[in-house]
Parts: structure tokens; C-alpha cells; sequence
């Protein structure tokens, strides 16, 4: 029968349903995340008078921002249906990495070359573990974790370093135009990040290897190479999250950075990222990371006691794969 | 009505047939799998089914076992009638499959493997007794000629030893009925040897098998009775002193009703765009020669196994070679897919869902997804570009769907082939490899993707096509190959090329 | 036939068969020799027969959580969570201790709240059918603020001494860790070895369908994995509350790696349905050695953690190299 070769049917709904049918899946995931981000402003300004301040919203933003850089390397790390465990701990010693040569040569120059060039190696390392190596991608980051973790502390051994120069501060705590400069930094990379995935050949494959790495192969993508790339990036982008942890903290020791692994993952999930690779976009990423923030944000203006947060980042880390597997078990078969 | 030919005391062991079926039918979205099939297996007796590759052979199985069930049709067991309707159904009257996928444990013992989920107890409750069960596995072993010791750890014994243990695992259910699909298919002589001695240690004690083979020389000495399908249909038993091989293919082949596609073959084929020489694999193929032209289309036949689809992949590099060459456009292909592609080469794979399409991306990302070096050479992605290449070649290829933004998933079986094909016309690709393009196409389709095909190899291009069904080769290739146990058992120019031809080479005959 | 109490013979037979026939069987025992004797040459406070029983009393926390975590990796599962839980069983058992002045309360709770913890794990994995690791890195993130919240940050102290007997005290001159941790390994053994819930876990990593198809409620057997896992932690807490004198929101963060260590080094590679509850004991001694030997050498506690990811990597690529040429 022709059946087959005739369209499916066009949707024939009227109005606003028929606008909203209109849009691709990856603009729609996004407004409801935007109406999901803009009804929880609601909610918290009501629950609390000290949330619409400027400190606060400033503070919030400063947060976001922090862990948005570091949820955007893991995006691409996640888009190609893999995980990098290893986020938290590379801040760790890269932070400390840029610290120790800091205040060892009085240069921040040569602190950031090195906590960038710590970031990016790493990442190629777990690139490599995982391409060349072939473990797979949740043990071979989960065991880095652990390397780097020990290396930080054998590195510091014990110690903190603190007090850095203002003009390395600022990049963590400081203003220009009163906007925390880490927000700005969130800027620059959100859209790099979105020109890099949506607007370079590189980006449309790492989409496709998500999708589907078996047929991404055989139609001649570099798979290998992508992979390896974006655990680079992934890595990179720890590596600038820890100067801007660093300069924020103004001080370093052995265990900054162990918990951000778990709120990077939760930033990437909510954001609309699927597990399962090949859905997902920068933009939701940031408006996860802003979710996240100002539910933990108004965890504290609530006076909820901090211990229950990691509690909390868990159980939205378990229901967003939840939904997840709900939405991709439909679309699979 | 049934069995006209067969001589009226049909069995010599019983007059009533242990389970007969009759009038089955199991009808797919788009295809009719059985139509009116009746078959009647008695006690004791090796029944053969022949057909060829869709012919119903394994939809009859699944149906027996109970896995689907029959849409129309009645069963009888020893006469009276029955309803297998379910795999407790099935297991109920004792009717076991063994499947070419094996329900073993890998690292679990050969005793523990056969009574999976039926351990003897213990003394303590939850324990196992592996005394008992030891020596029961013994006892059924024992029974079926096998002497292997029941504490090996299955993952340890080789394919041939791991099916014994699947058919003591049906005995010890007390199997009345026992389908072996295609059992000897991975077995070396010796191997073969001690089955059939099982099966005849099967025969003394009753049982009742359903044997599917394509090799000529196990039907003719195994079996007692054999029944050829063709198309879902009953098309003849025969018993095997009243046969021969000849008489089977014939019967097995047939017209398709469907193939009314006719094209101009080649007159005058160009130069050599595929050539191999000696090529080998670990996946199982051995010393291939084989040469496609440009402006021809040169079939790759064989049954399902015969090593079609590992030839593919290694041109294609999906799979690396042992030894021997592949020569694409007179290069030599000593790298991957990608350099394959480099080279002109494209593949369209069998399964098209999981290796040839990403089906969560639209149709205008798949079709470039080939391309994307060529038409974003610096690295910026344009999506207007995209936009536009990919509405050129929906149009040439006269896809259908909503627009190139509709999720690939949504497009119908031929639609999503299309975008295959597309996606290697984007690459700009000369030597096409097309692995099974018409499984799941609905008749309509079939002809537009063959007409597809046609075009590409009047404007110049070479096709290498593997297809299961005879009448397509037949009908669309300009000559072909034939495949058999991963080697070139023989190639058939314009002239030779005949349905019985083909299958005649494609099994076994030794 | 009547089937003996303990069939050690036909265990036996089966054991020395595994031990032939598994491929890294050699390879864990030959890295616990070798570290022993690397680090008795490096130091010669190793190899004392002091410091050796030490060693062994250590490592039996970690013999109790990596035993059940063995069981877990073969079916292809992992649990992430168990060092976080052991660490929230911690702070419950003190806890309760300290309020009821004794000890079997005290256990009682903390193998329930391992138990809950279990349960949940394994229904995320075999109901919801979330991936083992992201489920467990989830409740790792909950156990770990559950205990947090527990003390608000403080250790818990004033352990009574009925449960700091269990760490301290001895029984026919042995230390009662070690009582413990024998038998605990005797009954995994039992289990796993003589036991349809054994062969079952088989059957879940090597198999699954194969399991469904014989009419088995794949599902069942599948949480209970990881509710053992749970319980065994509650229990572990009991001799690590006593090691440690208290209850310590930190306890036992991080000890998940030691244990996923110890069972990759020990053989049971993450492969389906192939375990080998010897080779995790070997694994287990293999850490402690190293964990002991290396704090001789004054190396700093995160730097072992480092050195063990090493060499579980080394082991892991070994297998791979192996496995390729195969």
C-alpha cells in the first residue's frame, strides 16, 4: 500500500495548542523549564521576604554561575549518553594546583594557565581511559575521582593556602557594573557553549554520537575523537570553575570541590539532558543550574538546616532519571 | 485436502499424530507469516522443515512454544483438541524449542543450568541439594548419551556441548515435543555425529522433533518426514525415500506475487569500482573474492549465516580483516568507516533502526549526518545549508514526511531507508553496499527504492546488494554471488541466474 | 540421598574447580604476596605477626560491606551508597546505644535502616529500571545529608561497652572481628554456593532472561541483593562503631571505593554472572595491606586511595589486555 509513502497526518489543532505542536521537542522542553524556573521565583518571594533582595538575587546568580561552568562541560559529556564523576575532585586539585603556584611565583597568571592546563589534562586522561582503554565511562570516572582526590591531599598535605591577591579575588567575589563577574563569565561561556553545540560541525556530531554512537561510526563520524573531546572540555571547564572557586573561597585545601560532583549532575538532569544521550542543550543546563540554586537557596532562607541539601540534590538526581527513563522508554520501541 | 502425497499409514510408530496442527495462520502488520499451515508431528519421528529465508519457519516455531499465538487454526494433541496459547500452555504439553540463542547461565554449572528454578531442596529450606541434583542431571545426560560431567561450569564448553545441555534442560522437563532450529549450523562433524546419535537415543524413547535445516545431506538422512513452506504456506511433505533435493528446491521456490519490478540491466559495465582478493575475518568469513563494476548491480546471496553481512562490513571496515585486500575505486581499504567513506564507499546496514539511522534526530540532521565535513569543511555548522541540502534531497528521493524537522522515527519503514540512501548520496559516495534495502518495505516501496537504485548505477555508481529473497536478486541484480558457510560457493552471471540456481549453491550439499 | 550438614567436600570440589577455572584467580593472590612482599622489604614493622592481625582485624568492616558488594557487581549492579549508609548505620547504632546503654537495640536499628536503604536501592534498580549507578549515587547523596542531619556535624560519644566489646574483644585468643568476619564470609559462601538465591544471582548478571523464562520472579531476587547489602552494612556498623568508639557523620564516607576495589582486584570483574567470594577476601587483605603498609611509610590517608585507584586500573587494564587476546 502508499500508505506508507503518504505524510502523517497534519496536525489539525487550532490556536495556542497548535503554536505550542509547532515548536521543536528541544524549544519546548526549554519553556517549560523557563515557566518551571519563573513559578518557583514566585513561590520562594512569597515564602520569604529576604528573597527578592538584590544581595540575594546577586548571590544566587553568583552560585548559578559557578555551577553552570561546571554542569556545561558535563552537558557534553552527558549529550554522548556518558558521565564524568570526576568533576568535583578536578576542581579540588586544580584549585589547589592554581593556588600553590599563586602564592608560590606571585603570578596569577601562571596560577590560571595551571589550573585551566590541570582541568584540560584530566579530562583528556578520562577521555582516553574510556576511548583507548575502553572502560566504561562511569568506572573509569569514578576511579579518577578517587586519583585525583588522593593526589590533592598528598599534594597539600594537610595544609590550606590562603589569601590571594584582590585582583585574583575579584574574579570570584568581585563586581563590575554591579554584577558579580562570575555571572558574566556564565554569559560569555553559555554562549559559546550554544554556538558550540548548536552552531559547529563538531557539535552536530557529538549530538549524533548521543543519539546513536553505532550508526554515527558507521557513516563515518570520528567517534573516537568526539569522545575524547568532550571529556576534554568537561574537564577544561572544572579547571576555570576551580579559579573562580578558589578566588571566591580565598583559600585551598584537600577537600573544596568534592561537593559539586552531585549538584553539576542535578544542574545538567533538570536542565532536560537525557542519561540516555543525544537530548538535551546549554540553555537548559543554565536554567537547571538556576533551579537548582534557588531551591537551595531558599532551603537557607528558610532555615532549613544545610544537611539536609545534599539530601535533597539526591532525591531530584533520582526523580529527574526517573522521568527521564519514562519519556526515553516511550520514545525507544 | 493436506498431504495428499503421503501414503495413508503415514507413521510406524503410531496411527494418531502426537500433536497435529491445522490451518494456522499468523498474520503481521503487512505480512501474512503463516496462511492455513497444517503439519502433524508423530511420536518418534525427525520432521524437517524446509523453506527458504521468510518462509515461516520460525513464526511455526514460535507458535509451537508458544511465544505468539496463532491467529487462526486448531490443535490437537493425540487427537484431541488443545490450546497453546502461551508458553505455559506450551510448556504444559511438553513442547520445547531450542532457540539459536541459548537460555544458559554462563557461569553456573550444567546441572544447576538444567534445573534453573526447579532445584530439588535441601535440608534447609532455601538450600539446594546438589547431590540430587547432580545426580539427576546424571541420569537425564545418561538417558541422551551425553557424558559430560555436571559440575562443569557452562561458560567452559564449546557451542556444540552448550546445545546438549539445552536439550537435557527440555528433557528434564519431560520435552514430548522438541524443535531444534538449524542445530548443526555451528557444529564441526564430529560434533554433528554425537547430536544425531541423541536424537536417535530421542527417537527410541518417543519424542517427538521438528528439525530445521537447509543442509540437503542431514534432511535426507535424519529425517522421516519433511514439509517445505513457502510464503506461509504448506506448499508439500514429502517422506524421504519418495524425494530428492531437487524435487525440495523446486518446491521451496517459487514466484513472489509482489515482484513485478522489472529494470534494463547492464550492458556495459565500467571500471572496477570493488575488488576482493582473499579476504578474511575473525568474523567468519574465508578467503572472498569478489568484484562489483560501475554501472552494475551484483547481488550477494546465500542464506541467513552464510557470512553476507560480515562480507559487507568488512569492505565497509566496520569489522576489521585478517588478510586479503578490499580495493575501493582501485584504493586500497585498509582503515575504517570512515576512510571508507573517504573513498566513495558507502553502506546501507540491515538494521537500519539501530545502525543506520539516529532516531531521535530529524531528517535533515541524518541526511547530512555522512556530509558534515563536506558541506561545513571550516567547521561552522549553517543550518540553512543543512536546510537546504536536505530539501533537495527529500525531493530527489521523494521522501515523505512532514518536513526535514520530523523526528526520522516517525517516517515509515521505506521513508526511513530513503533517508539512508539520501544520507550516502549527500556523502557523494560511488560504491554502494546495501545490506537486505527491502526488509520491512511494504510492496509500494520496494519498487521505489529499487527504481532508486537503479538510477544510482545508470549515472555511474556500483552496487553490491545482499538480499535474502531469490526473486529480487533475480529480478534487479545483473549477476551475483552466492554465499555458503562464509565462502564464494559460486557466482551466477544474467543467463545462470535462477531462484533454484541460487539455493541450489546456497545449501549444502556435501 | 541425604544431603550432609556442610557438604565441605563437594564445596571443596567446586572451590578448587573455581579456582581453576577463574581467570584472575592467580592474579589476587599474587598481588596480595606481592605487596606483602614489597612492604615487608620497605619496612620491617610489616611483617610482624602483630601487625599482621591487625591488618586482618581492620579489614573486617571492609570484609563485611565488600562481601555483599561482590554479589551486587555480579548481577551488573553497583551500590555506590553502601559507604555513605554504613556511615548513616554508624550514627544510628551509636546513637542508640548511647541512649539504651546497650547493644542489641542499637544493632537492631541499624540493620533496619541498612535494610531501608537497600530496599530502596533495589527498587530503583529492578522496578524503575534506573541505571545502579545513578541510583545509588542518588542515595548516596541522601544517606550522606541523613547523617549530617543525624548528629548536626558532632560526633555522637560515650559508646557503652558492650558494643566497644565487639572490637576490642577476643574469643579463644582471637579477636571477635575476625570471629565475625569468618563467619560471615562461611555464610556468603553458603549462600551463594549452596543456595537457589546463589545460583539465582548467578543467573541475574549472567542471564537474566534466562531466569524469567524458567519461571523465576527475577524482580524479588534482584532487590534482595541489595537489601543484603544494606543489612550488611548495619552490621558492619556494629564493628566500626566499636573500632571507632563513635558515631561519626563521616565515618565511612568514600569506604564504597575500598570495597569496589577490593572486589575488581579480587577477580570479579564486572562482566555478567562471574563472581568469586575468595577472590574479594584476597582483595579485601590486598587493601589492607596496602592501607597499612603505606601508613608505615607515613603516606598520607587520601594518597592511599590514590595509589589503590592505581593499581585497580592496572588490574583492569591487565584484565582487559587478557581478555582481548582471548
Amino acid at each position: 500500500m502508499s500508505d506508507s509513502l503518504r505524510p502523517s497526518a497534519i496536525n489539525s489543532q487550532q490556536g495556542p495548542a497548535a503554536l505550542w505542536g509547532a515548536l521543536p521537542d528541544s524549544m519546548q522542553s526549554v519553556a517549560l523549564r523557563l515557566a518551571a524556573l519563573a513559578i518557583l521565583c514566585l513561590l520562594l518571594s512569597l515564602a520569604s521576604e529576604a528573597f527578592f533582595t538584590t544581595s540575594n538575587i546577586l548571590n544566587v546568580l553568583r552560585q548559578a554561575a559557578l555551577l553552570f561552568l561546571l554542569a556545561s562541560g558535563l552537558t557534553l559529556v552527558i549529550l554522548t549518553a556518558g558521565l564524568d564523576l570526576s568533576v568535583g575532585a578536578n576542581v579540588a586539585l586544580s584549585a589547589c594546583l592554581a593556588a600553590t603556584l599563586i602564592k608560590g611565583t606571585g603570578s596569577i597568571a601562571i596560577g590560571v594557565v595551571a589550573g585551566l592546563s590541570s582541568g584540560l589534562l584530566i579530562g583528556i586522561a578520562n577521555g582516553l581511559l574510556i576511548t583507548w582503554v575502553r572502560i566504561p565511562p562511569f568506572i573509569a570516572t569514578y576511579g579518577m575521582l578517587w586519583i585525583l582526590h588522593g593526589i590533592t591531599y598528598w599534594f597539600m598535605k594537610g595544609e590550606t593556602i590562603h589569601g590571594f591577591p584582590p585582583a585574583f579575588r575579584a574574579i570570584g567575589s568581585g563586581y563590575w557594573l554591579g554584577i558579580p563577574v562570575p555571572v558574566y563569565l556564565m554569559g560569555v561561556f553559555l554562549l559559546i557553549g550554544l554556538v558550540f553545540a548548536q552552531r559547529t560541525r563538531w557539535g552536530q556530531e557529538i549530538y549524533a554520537v548521543g543519539a546513536n554512537p553505532e550508526a554515527a561510526r558507521l557513516s563515518g563520524v570520528p567517534v573516537k575523537s568526539r569522545l575524547v573531546l568532550v571529556y576534554a572540555v568537561s574537564g577544561a571547564m572544572a579547571g576555570l570553575a576551580s579559579l573562580i572557586f578558589l578566588a571566591r573561597l580565598n583559600s585551598a585545601e584537600g577537600d573544596i570541590g568534592e561537593s559539586l560532583t552531585l549538584p553539576a549532575i542535578a544542574a545538567v538532569l533538570i536542565g532536560g539532558t537525557s542519561l540516555f544521550g543525544g537530548v538535551g542543550s546549554m540553555l537548559g543546563t543554565l536554567i537547571g543550574a538556576l533551579i537548582l540554586t534557588l531551591v537551595l537557596n531558599g532551603m537557607n532562607l528558610l532555615a532549613i538546616n544545610a544537611n539536609w541539601q545534599p539530601v535533597v540534590t539526591g532525591v531530584i538526581v533520582v526523580l529527574a532519571v526517573f522521568f527521564d527513563n519514562l519519556t526515553r522508554k516511550g520514545d525507544k520501541r | 485436502m493436506q498431504n495428499t502425497s503421503l501414503p495413508l499409514s503415514t507413521s510406524p510408530l503410531e496411527e494418531t499424530p502426537l500433536l497435529e496442527l491445522r490451518g494456522i495462520s499468523k498474520h503481521f502488520t503487512g505480512v501474512q507469516a503463516l496462511d492455513d499451515v497444517s503439519i502433524q508431528l508423530y511420536a518418534g519421528e525427525v520432521h524437517m522443515l524446509l523453506g527458504e529465508n521468510g518462509a515461516g519457519k520460525s513464526t511455526l516455531m514460535k507458535i509451537l512454544c508458544g511465544a505468539y499465538r496463532a491467529d487462526a487454526g486448531d490443535f490437537y494433541w493425540q487427537g484431541k483438541p488443545v490450546r497453546i496459547e502461551g508458553p505455559a500452555d506450551a510448556q504444559r504439553l511438553g513442547i520445547a524449542v531450542i532457540f539459536q540463542e541459548f537460555t544458559l547461565v554462563p557461569h553456573l554449572s550444567v546441572a544447576q543450568n538444567i534445573f534453573l528454578g526447579r532445584e530439588p531442596r535441601g535440608r534447609f529450606p532455601g538450600t539446594v541439594n546438589h547431590g540430587e541434583m547432580r545426580r539427576r542431571a546424571q541420569e537425564i545426560m545418561g538417558q541422551l548419551g551425553m557424558s559430560l560431567d555436571p559440575d562443569t561450569e557452562v561458560a567452559q564448553l564449546g557451542v556444540a556441548q552448550q546445545q546438549l545441555v539445552e536439550i537435557a534442560k527440555a528433557m528434564s522437563q519431560h520435552a514430548r515435543i522438541l524443535v531444534l532450529d538449524e542445530p548443526t549450523a555451528s557444529l564441526s562433524d564430529n560434533e554433528t555425529e554425537k547430536l544425531f546419535r541423541m536424537i536417535g537415543q530421542l527417537k527410541q524413547q518417543g519424542v517427538a522433533m521438528v528439525y530445521i535445516s537447509h543442509r540437503m545431506a542431514e534432511v535426507f538422512s535424519m529425517g522421516d518426514r519433511i514439509t517445505v513452506l513457502r510464503d506461509g504456506k504448506w506448499v508439500g511433505s514429502r517422506m524421504p525415500g519418495d524425494s530428492d533435493p531437487d524435487q525440495l528446491v523446486s518446491l521451496m521456490v517459487g514466484r513472489k506475487v509482489d515482484m513485478t519490478y522489472a529494470r534494463e540491466h547492464c550492458k556495459a559495465p565500467g571500471e572496477v569500482a570493488l575488488r576482493l582478493q582473499g579476504v578474511t575475518a575473525r568474523t567468519g568469513i574465508h578467503d572472498i573474492h569478489l568484484e562489483v563494476r560501475a554501472g552494475e548491480i551484483v547481488g550477494l546471496a546465500g542464506l541467513v549465516g552464510s557470512g553476507r553481512t560480515e562480507v559487507a562490513r568488512s569492505i565497509f571496515g566496520a569489522d576489521p580483516i585478517e588478510s586479503g585486500r578490499v580495493e575501493i575505486l582501485g584504493r586500497l581499504q585498509s582503515g575504517g568507516p570512515i576512510m571508507a567513506r573517504r573513498l566513495g564507499a558507502a553502506l546501507i546496514p540491515e538494521s537500519r533502526k539501530s545502525q543506520g539511522l539516529a532516531l531521535i534526530r530529524s531528517v535533515s540532521e541524518n541526511l547530512v549526518l555522512a556530509s558534515l565535513a563536506r558541506l561545513f569543511p571550516r567547521g561552522w555548522f549553517v543550518p540553512a545549508r543543512q536546510s537546504q541540502e536536505s530539501l533537495q534531497l527529500i525531493e530527489r528521493l521523494r521522501i515523505a514526511t512532514t518536513g526535514p524537522q520530523q523526528l526520522v522515527q516517525f517516517l515509515s519503514g521505506g521513508n526511513q531507508q530513503k533517508v539512508v540512501i539520501g544520507k550516502w548520496l549527500s556523502a557523494q559516495s560511488s560504491l554502494f553496499i546495501f545490506d537486505e534495502p527491502t526488509r520491512g518495505i511494504d510492496v509500494g516501496a520496494k519498487a521505489e527504492i529499487f527504481a532508486l537504485i537503479d538510477g544510482l548505477v545508470k549515472k555511474g555508481a556500483a552496487v553490491l546488494m545482499i538480499s535474502s529473497e531469490l526473486s529480487e536478486i533475480v529480478h534487479v541484480c545483473d549477476r551475483t554471488y552466492v554465499m555458503r558457510e562464509g565462502r564464494i560457493a559460486g557466482h551466477l552471471n544474467r543467463e545462470q541466474m535462477s531462484e533454484e540456481a541460487i539455493l541450489t549453491l546456497g545449501m549444502h550439499h556435501g | 540421598m541425604a544431603e550432609p550438614l556442610l557438604n565441605l567436600s563437594a564445596g571443596a570440589d567446586t572451590w578448587l574447580r573455581r579456582v581453576r577455572t577463574s581467570g584472575s584467580s592467580s592474579g589476587a593472590l599474587m598481588t596480595l604476596i606481592g605487596l606483602c612482599v614489597v612492604f615487608s622489604w620497605i619496612t620491617d614493622t610489616f611483617l610482624t605477626s602483630a601487625n599482621l592481625v591487625n591488618i586482618a582485624t581492620q579489614s573486617t568492616v571492609l570484609l563485611l560491606i565488600a562481601l555483599p558488594m561482590t554479589l551486587i557487581i555480579m548481577t551488573e549492579g553497583l551500590d555506590l551508597s553502601i559507604g555513605a549508609v554504613l556511615t548513616v548505620t554508624n550514627v544510628v547504632l551509636a546513637m542508640v546505644a548511647v541512649q539504651t546503654g546497650g547493644v542489641w537495640w542499637a544493632l537492631l536499628a541499624a540493620l533496619s535502616v541498612g535494610a531501608v536503604f537497600g530496599l530502596v536501592n533495589g527498587s530503583l534498580v529492578a522496578r524503575l529500571g534506573i541505571p545502579p549507578f545513578v541510583a545509588t549515587l542518588g542515595t548516596l547523596g541522601v544517606a550522606q545529608g541523613l547523617a549530617l542531619v543525624l548528629t548536626d556535624g558532632q560526633s555522637v560519644v560515650g559508646i557503652p561497652e558492650s558494643v566497644q566489646y565487639f572490637y576490642s574483644g577476643t574469643l579463644a585468643g582471637v579477636p571477635l572481628p575476625l570471629w565475625i568476619a569468618a563467619l560471615t564470609y562461611l555464610v556468603f559462601h553458603g549462600v551463594l554456593y549452596h543456595t537457589r538465591f546463589g545460583a539465582y544471582i548467578f543467573a541475574l548478571g549472567g542471564n537474566r532472561e534466562a531466569l524469567s523464562l524458567a519461571g523465576v520472579r527475577t524482580q524479588v531476587y534482584w532487590i534482595a541483593v541489595y537489601i543484603v547489602g544494606g543489612v550488611m552494612a548495619g552490621l558492619a556498623a556494629l564493628v566500626l562503631t566499636a573500632r571507632i568508639s563513635s558515631g561519626h557523620p563521616t565515618a565511612a564516607l568514600g569506604m564504597e571505593f575500598d570495597a569496589i576495589a577490593a572486589v575488581a582486584l579480587g577477580g570479579t570483574s564486572f562482566e555478567k554472572g562471574k563472581g568469586w567470594l575468595l577472590g574479594t577476601l584476597l582483595g579485601v587483605l590486598a587493601v589492607g595491606v596496602m592501607r597499612n603498609g603505606l601508613n608505615q611509610v607515613g603516606v598520607n590517608s587520601a594518597v592511599q586511595v590514590s595509589a589503590i585507584g592505581f593499581l585497580v586500573i592496572f588490574a583492569l587494564m591487565i584484565d582487559a589486555y587478557r581478555g582481548r587476546r582471548a
